[in-house]
């Protein structure tokens, strides 16, 4: 009767939930008019910290993604403050060498994460939680469910906690004194400094959480995997999590989210065309690119569903 | 404004409708159960392979060579096999996300493939842990068997290839100084360099540098000028064939004339077709000599050459043998079963496949002989 819960898409939902996660850790600093391309190298930071600090010194999963999660943000501290002088193409180039910079070192570091081979028998989170539970004296089977099917849900439930939370932040953020000035920063920096804001600091800050964000994905993607190699986290990502925000919308929150839960459920339901399978999910891309470039989802289009339940609202 | 809206709205549901009936028909489709009906075993084999993307050729190789299999095993008669296969295209997660989708359905007894190391890896712990027994055609790099009880593979590592193939490289040429180039950011190619310097050292060679390219690179003046000064008898080439042939091609330009010796990803008749005389002179082990004069050789060539219109490589070949292997195994376990199927194939002993004689040691890993190749007059002939 639960064989709804098929260890097939709860995967693929947690894909979607990571994925979001990096969506949004371009959303953020573009919020403040910053294009950072850099995240699928964040992402990279946190996935091999974690998973060398789990594997190595056998400490609990929380806290090794919790020391990826930050050593990113720290690394984005240090990057975001001589990249200030960078702005639109120029600060994405400069990131996008940082990610590949950062790859390059992943594959020529052999001693630590030996090479281009990858990170083999990363602990799982899922794996880790049933022996959690099971401490307790659960058994999946009390309430119906096979091992896997309650491994992949606890995953998927977790992960869903995660990007809940961090949406929550990021929403919250926006409409608060830090948000208005991210979005007075993407207007107009001049105007914005001449209006008191301390550009520097609110820029390094969008940035420093945009990395932060990835390298919290990246993390949580190592322990979903169990594996990860360097070109887990190639220039081919970084492309690929800035297609999920600008195909979605980048004006607005729900479009990073639309996007990445769009974009990595395409490939998988095209399945049954097999090889002609990213051909499709290339024509629908630049059709929707030609006919709305600034995204699925914009503030106008949002105004309007809001304007309709308005209006409904009303007539009652 | 508001038309294109509309418009762009229309497009996507239809294609979303379109998507979820195309879908819903597949499943119903493949509801057939698995079972025995008049003395025929039924099957399903699940296969993961790298059809989109820059590595799709290795991936067309593969299931061409299965499909081919497939055909000749269910006109025998004895076992009927259906093969389900789903594309990877060339990624971890995508490769994980489709065997997950495999390997949730209970009528799949085995798994072929991931086509690369780095998908396997990610995909070869969950099978052994939902006891499904995982083979790999093309994963040569090094600790895949060792991963779990259900993982197995018939490809040639390069540890055993590689060895075979220096050994009988330096016993003609005699060489004592060697040059090594290797690609350190593919798993296989950086692998083979791991297995090339480690023999190099046993055998008492001196290396007298070590360069390293990237994917894709397409000038290695820079590298060859350094070998070319250093003056070797020999050069250790961990490459892909695409990069490999290019870099012969521009050593051969620069007047290195001496022999490459190169891993497994080095051997395929592209080499010539890219390098053409500059091909000349590499040297490589593999399991598949596609111009052996062996009647099995000359005509699996024929049967496929006649089916895709072209001839197969060692990917083909070696996927060929692997559904075999799993033929056999069925067979001898008798039904379909994944417990039964798993204990049987562990147990596949002196194998007669189109590659030769094959066995699993006991990790699941290949035991068998290799060949020595090399590039002579445009063509490969066995080193002697």
């Amino acid at each position: 009767m639960l064989d709804f819960i098929n260890p097939y898409y709860l995967q693929i939902g947690s894909f979607i939930l990571i994925n979001i996660l990096l969506a949004v850790s371009v959303y953020v600093p573009l919020s403040s008019g910053q294009l950072s391309l850099g995240s699928a190298g964040f992402m990279g930071i946190g996935a091999y910290t974690s998973a060398l600090l789990t594997i190595n010194f056998d400490l609990p999963i929380f806290l090794g993604v919790l020391a990826g999660a930050c050593l990113a943000g720290i690394l984005g501290i240090i990057v975001g403050l001589p990249s200030l002088r960078l702005t639109g193409v120029y600060l994405a180039i400069a990131t996008l060498g940082l990610g590949e910079v950062i790859r390059v070192i992943f594959v020529n570091w052999e001693s630590l994460t030996r090479g281009s081979i990858g990170l083999t028998g990363v602990p799982q989170i899922g794996r880790e939680l049933l022996n959690l539970v099971r401490g307790f004296g659960f058994e999946p089977s009390m309430i119906g469910l096979k091992n896997n099917q309650f491994v992949f849900l606890l995953v998927f439930i977790l992960l869903f906690l995660i990007v809940l939370a961090t949406i929550w932040f990021v929403v919250r953020q926006q409409n608060s004194r830090v948000g208005r000035s991210f979005s007075s920063i993407q207007m107009d920096e001049k105007a914005a400094e001449s209006m008191g804001i301390n550009i520097m600091y609110f820029k390094v800050l969008s940035f420093a959480q945009g990395a932060f964000l990835a390298g919290l994905a990246g993390a949580l993607f190592a322990h979903v995997m169990g594996y990860i190699s360097p070109s887990d986290f190639s220039y081919h990502r970084a492309v690929e999590i800035l297609i999920f925000t600008v195909f979605g919308g980048s004006e607005v929150i729900i479009g990073s989210v639309f996007g990445a839960i769009f974009l990595t459920l395409m490939p998988e339901l095209l399945r049954f065309v097999s090889e002609y399978r990213y051909i499709i999910y290339g024509i629908m891309l630049v059709i929707l690119m030609a006919v709305r470039p600034q995204g699925i989802l914009d503030i106008h289009l949002l105004g309007r569903f809001k304007g309709i339940k308005r209006s409904k609202g009303g007539m009652r | 404004m508001d038309k294109l809206l509309r418009k762009s709205f229309a497009l996507c549901a239809v294609l979303m409708l379109l998507l979820l009936a195309a879908c819903s028909g597949e499943n119903a489709g493949s509801e057939g159960a698995t079972g025995e009906q008049s003395g025929t075993l039924n099957a399903k084999i699940g296969v993961v392979s790298y059809l989109t993307g820059a590595g799709a050729a290795y991936g067309e190789a593969i299931t061409q060579g299965l499909k081919l299999a497939q055909s000749e095993i269910n006109e025998q008669g004895e076992v009927n096999i259906e093969l389900v296969i789903e594309d990877s295209a060339g990624e971890a997660e995508q490769a994980l996300s489709a065997s997950q989708k495999l390997m949730s359905d209970d009528n799949i007894l085995a798994i072929i493939g991931p086509t690369l190391s780095t998908e396997f890896f990610a995909v070869a712990p969950e099978a052994d842990l939902n006891g499904i027994t995982i083979m790999g055609t093309s994963t040569t790099a090094e600790g895949i068997p060792e991963i779990g009880d259900y993982v197995f593979r018939n490809a040639i590592p390069e540890a055993l290839a590689i060895p075979t193939a220096m050994e009988k490289a330096v016993e003609r040429t005699g060489a004592k100084k060697v040059a090594m180039i290797y690609g350190n950011d593919d798993v296989l190619t950086q692998s083979g360099f791991e297995t090339m310097k480690k023999t190099a050292e046993d055998m008492g060679l001196e290396i007298l540098t070590i360069e390293t390219f990237q994917k894709g690179q397409s000038d290695y003046n820079a590298q060859l000028t350094k070998i070319k000064n250093t003056n070797p008898d020999l050069i250790l080439a961990s490459a892909l064939y695409n990069e490999g042939a290019v870099i012969m091609d521009q050593a051969r330009k620069m007047g290195i004339e001496v022999p490459f010796v190169g891993g497994n990803g080095f051997n395929s008749p592209q080499v010539i077709e890219i390098a053409g005389d500059a091909a000349n002179g590499l040297i490589v082990a593999t399991p598949w000599f596609g111009e052996s004069e062996e009647t099995k050789v000359v005509d699996f060539n024929k049967k496929y050459e006649a089916e895709y219109g072209e001839l197969p490589d060692q990917f083909a070949a070696q996927a060929y043998d692997a559904l075999y292997i799993y033929a056999d195994a069925l067979k001898r376990a008798g039904e379909a079963d994944r417990e039964l199927f798993h204990e049987a194939l562990a147990a596949t002993e002196d194998f007669e496949g189109l590659l030769g004689n094959f066995s699993f040691d006991e990790i699941g890993d290949v035991v068998m002989d290799v060949k020595v190749v090399e590039i002579k007059d445009g063509k490969f002939v066995e080193f002697e």
